[in-house]
């Protein structure tokens, strides 16, 4: 599988004199889901918009399927990366659902039966035909996050870049996030996710990149990244529940290694019983 | 019998231009000095709640109310929420969008302006409040400056130095990283801890909720389909399933293995009671 | 940031005797200023008062801030001669100096439009010296001490701290339009990028007020402020003399203003007049391509 981005020696300083990010080396292979980790400030936003050409990097490079960004207009690249911003508000203006779904496919020039089609696919996907004809502002917070998602999904851009997809969600539109998630990886596409939830990471990331003080601190496998005790210290990030418990275990009890998710635990656990009574 | 801060008989309310109530028939007795949660999937009528608890609802509202909310033995109906200001402090979820000062000692003065505070009393409070949440010494930065943890300590200790005796957070932590969440979890334990301060808190983070809650009551539909100490709620696995909430993972672990024919006392809702279950739990079935 | 364009006239702080003068009397100079300006079109005595505003800006200490203001509003300024000059704000008949192509050049249109241009700076000059060395929470705490009611006061300076704040979720919400194959420009860009700029500051303003209420706002009953005004003798001395020289300026330059009106004997040579006509068109025009450009990203 190809390189769909390659970041090398990327840095980028703001106007003011800003050091946002700097000395970023990085590969992103087709079809995985990287989650990008680390607290506000980080510079994990200004390392993503590097990816649809929103910022141009001051050094090093960004390229985006083999094309050098830095020269490609945002308009370009958006049929490649998909940004969603965290806040649907930002996004949503038109009057009805099925106005946002078209407006992607509108803006690139797409004729009106192709446009139909990809709306219809949208819609299929996500499962919004039911509020096809309501208006953005009318529907809850999780239903919004959602149309803004399926708004990017409509310009069928190979990757996907997710600012904070579960943040202000319930449970269950966390859980409807997760699930477009692994649809979109089923259709082999990539997805950036810029997140602080730690469950959802544990689940369903192939790869974690986790960023400190405008620099990458660590790029690991979700296993390996939340058994990095320091590293987690360091970014003052936190363990799911249930890998903080397996940890617990594993000193006294457990000799299994850590797991990530409450179903791996579960079985680690009955595995363990199971070797002890026999 | 502890004394009563806040209560509320029969609330029903819906809102203007909506076919179903957002709250209806609500019952609650708030304890002075308790850490109260309230969960609750998008929808449930979670914010209408904490509204009601200083007037918001129905005064900045339109729709109809039914029923009453007694703060301090104030009915909310027959007063104004600027009146109400000086018992219950409210902190809403967007940090920002609370602030509005070019600085954090002005941000913080003008609560204390409207009572008609004076000027040496104000800043006196101003210091305290800004010592117990941690900012002190960042008087004369601009609020928007202030990191999102930052920020909302900052909204917590303007509504601080009013004095209150109820602090009612709604879903603060929402839009923080999780430094700043742990920075606004950490500030709403310790005033409850050592300042004895009564908290409401509307959160979705039942992990964190767990470790400090007294007591907490689950909305769904605008009603209260659940009330009960940490242990009652978040073992009750079933309920919160068929309300759409998540019990904290360890709890999850030991229903699941429970399904599997094993068994525990009680299913552990914390990290160390969990570590202390399962431990023993493994350690009791060795032959 | 890309995109970014932002509005450089705010307070900055300092100690020069500008700054520590009550805000009342420089509000009265400000005034003053605007009103003695737009008295007359009497070239010199603009240009007398253009610099002596400049020269109250460089003992406030506050040129380079100032100098900023300028850039902007310059070339904008200069739109007046231009405009003026081949349309001008002032009784017939005219009197042609000369002839660009299809556009005639007028000798009314030339005195008339550095006359605007010169009153424009002018006032700038001093309303600039007031903005930059006043903080607006001071301001209005003067304003309410003369009786202007608390939350009018309020609602105003909460406004201008809500300027910066629109402008910037509007170059976010940009780059969100555009990450959605938004192209920056035409008709087609006007709403996607309006609409959440006004939903979100809605939505803002509506939390805004009710924190506001969760903290007392709309108390009856007395209100303290927590930074001090003191007015002294030199602050009232200060007023007065706004005041006087407000009045009596404005009366010497509306009773002799016959005289004053030298439209017809300012006769410049034609060339400068040309010159002045097309340079400023050029700046004029280069500006708003520069800024639309760097709005653009």
């Amino acid at each position: 599988m190809s390189n769909i981005i390659e970041c090398i020696n990327l840095s980028h300083v703001y106007p003011e004199g800003f050091t946002a990010i700097k000395g970023i080396n990085l590969k992103v292979k087709e079809g995985e889901i990287v989650a990008i980790l680390g607290q506000n400030g980080s510079g994990k936003t200004t390392l993503v918009k590097h990816f649809n050409g929103l910022l141009k990097p001051t050094n090093g490079t960004v390229s985006i399927n083999g094309i050098d960004t830095a020269k490609q207009t945002v308009f370009n690249l958006s049929s490649y990366a998909g940004y969603v911003f965290q806040n649907p508000n930002h996004q949503l203006f038109a009057t009805s659902v099925l106005a946002e779904l078209e407006f992607g496919p509108k803006n690139q020039g797409l004729s009106n039966d192709e446009i139909e089609a990809r709306v219809k696919e949208t819609a299929d996907f996500f499962q919004l035909h039911s509020i096809i004809n309501e208006h953005p502002l009318r529907l809850s917070f999780p239903l919004r996050k959602i149309v803004a998602i399926a708004s990017i999904y409509a310009m069928q851009p190979s990757i996907f870049i997710l600012d904070e997809p579960t943040t202000g969600q319930d449970h269950r539109g966390a859980e409807k996030i997760k699930k477009f998630l692994r649809k979109l990886q089923d259709d082999e596409k990539t997805v950036i996710l810029v997140t602080h939830d730690m469950p959802l990471v544990a689940e369903i990331a192939d790869r974690v990149i986790a960023m400190w003080s405008s620099e990458i601190i660590k790029i690991a496998n979700p296993r390996e990244f939340f058994f990095d005790l320091k590293t987690m210290e360091k970014t003052k990030l936190q363990q799911p529940q249930a890998t903080a418990l397996s940890n617990r275990l594993q000193k006294r009890v457990l000799n299994e290694g850590i797991t990530l998710t409450v179903q791996e635990t579960i079985k680690a656990l009955e595995k363990v019983v199971n070797q002890q009574i026999n | 019998m502890t004394n009563e801060i806040i209560r509320i008989e029969n609330l029903t309310y819906q809102y203007a231009h909506t076919d179903k109530p957002a709250l209806v028939d609500i019952n609650l007795s708030i304890k002075q000095g308790e850490y109260l949660a309230i969960i609750g999937p998008c929808g449930a009528g979670k914010t209408s709640l904490a509204l009601s608890l200083n007037g918001i609802v129905p005064h900045m509202t339109v729709g109809e109310m039914r029923g009453k909310v007694f703060v301090e033995g104030i009915d909310t109906t027959q007063s104004q929420v600027c009146d109400l200001a000086h018992i219950v402090g409210m902190v809403f979820d967007n940090p920002e969008y609370q602030l509005s000062q070019s600085t954090v000692l002005s941000e913080m003065a003008i609560g204390l302006e409207n009572i008609g505070v004076p000027r040496d009393k104000m800043l006196i409070r101003i210091a305290e409040a800004l010592e117990i949440v941690g900012l002190s010494g960042l008087e004369e930065r601009s609020p928007l400056a202030l990191s999102g943890g930052q920020q909302q300590r900052l909204a917590i200790a303007a509504a601080l130095s009013m004095y209150p005796k109820v602090l009612v957070l709604d879903e603060p932590t929402s839009n923080l990283d999780p430094m700043g969440k742990e920075e606004v979890f950490s500030v709403a334990a310790q005033l409850n801890r050592e300042n004895q301060m009564t908290v409401v808190i509307v959160e979705h983070e039942v992990e964190v909720i767990a470790d400090y809650a007294d007591r907490v009551i689950v909305l769904d539909q605008g009603q209260i389909v659940n009330s009960g100490n940490v242990n009652e709620i978040f073992s009750d696995i079933d309920s919160l399933e068929r309300v759409g909430i998540r019990p904290p993972q360890v709890t999850a672990i030991a229903s699941g293995l429970e399904k599997k024919g094993y068994h525990f006392k009680n299913l552990p809702v914390t990290l160390d009671g969990a570590d202390a279950t399962f431990s023993d739990w493994l350690s009791r079935s060795r032959p | 940031m890309a995109g970014e364009v932002t509005i450089p006239i705010a307070y900055v702080s300092g100690t020069s005797w500008f700054h520590k003068l009550h805000p009342i009397p420089k509000l009265i100079w400000a005034i003053g200023a605007l009103v003695l300006a737009f008295s007359t079109r009497n070239p010199l005595f603009l240009s007398c008062f253009f610099l002596f505003g400049f020269l109250l800006i460089i003992l406030a200490g506050i040129l380079n801030n100032y100098l900023k203001v300028l850039l902007i509003l310059l070339p904008i300024s200069l739109s007046f001669i231009v405009l003026q000059s081949l349309a001008p704000a002032f009784p017939r008949p005219w009197v042609t100096i000369s002839e660009l192509g299809p556009f005639t050049i007028y000798q009314e249109g030339i005195y008339s439009g550095i006359s605007l241009f010169l009153r424009c700076l002018a006032a700038v000059n001093f309303a600039s010296l007031m903005i930059l060395t006043t903080h607006p929470s001071d301001l209005f705490t003067a304003l309410h001490k003369i009786g202007m009611p608390h939350q009018a006061n309020f609602m105003v300076s909460t406004s201008l701290q809500l300027i910066p704040i629109v402008q910037r979720e509007f170059i976010i919400i940009l780059s969100a339009q555009r990450s959605r194959g938004m192209k920056s420009t035409g008709f087609s860009a006007v709403i996607p990028s309006i609409v959440p700029v006004f939903a979100g500051t809605i939505e803002r303003i509506q939390q805004l007020s009710l924190s506001l209420a969760s903290r007392a706002f709309g108390s009856k009953g007395l209100k303290t402020n927590i930074r001090e005004i003191q007015a002294t003798f030199k602050d009232y001395a200060s007023g007065v003399i706004g005041l006087g020289c407000t009045f009596v300026g404005a009366w010497y330059l509306i009773y002799y203003s016959d005289q004053l009106d030298w439209s017809e004997d300012a006769l410049l040579p034609v060339w400068f007049s040309e010159v002045l006509v097309v340079g400023s068109a050029v700046i004029f025009i280069g500006t708003i391509l520069y800024f639309w450009r760097k709005a653009k990203g």
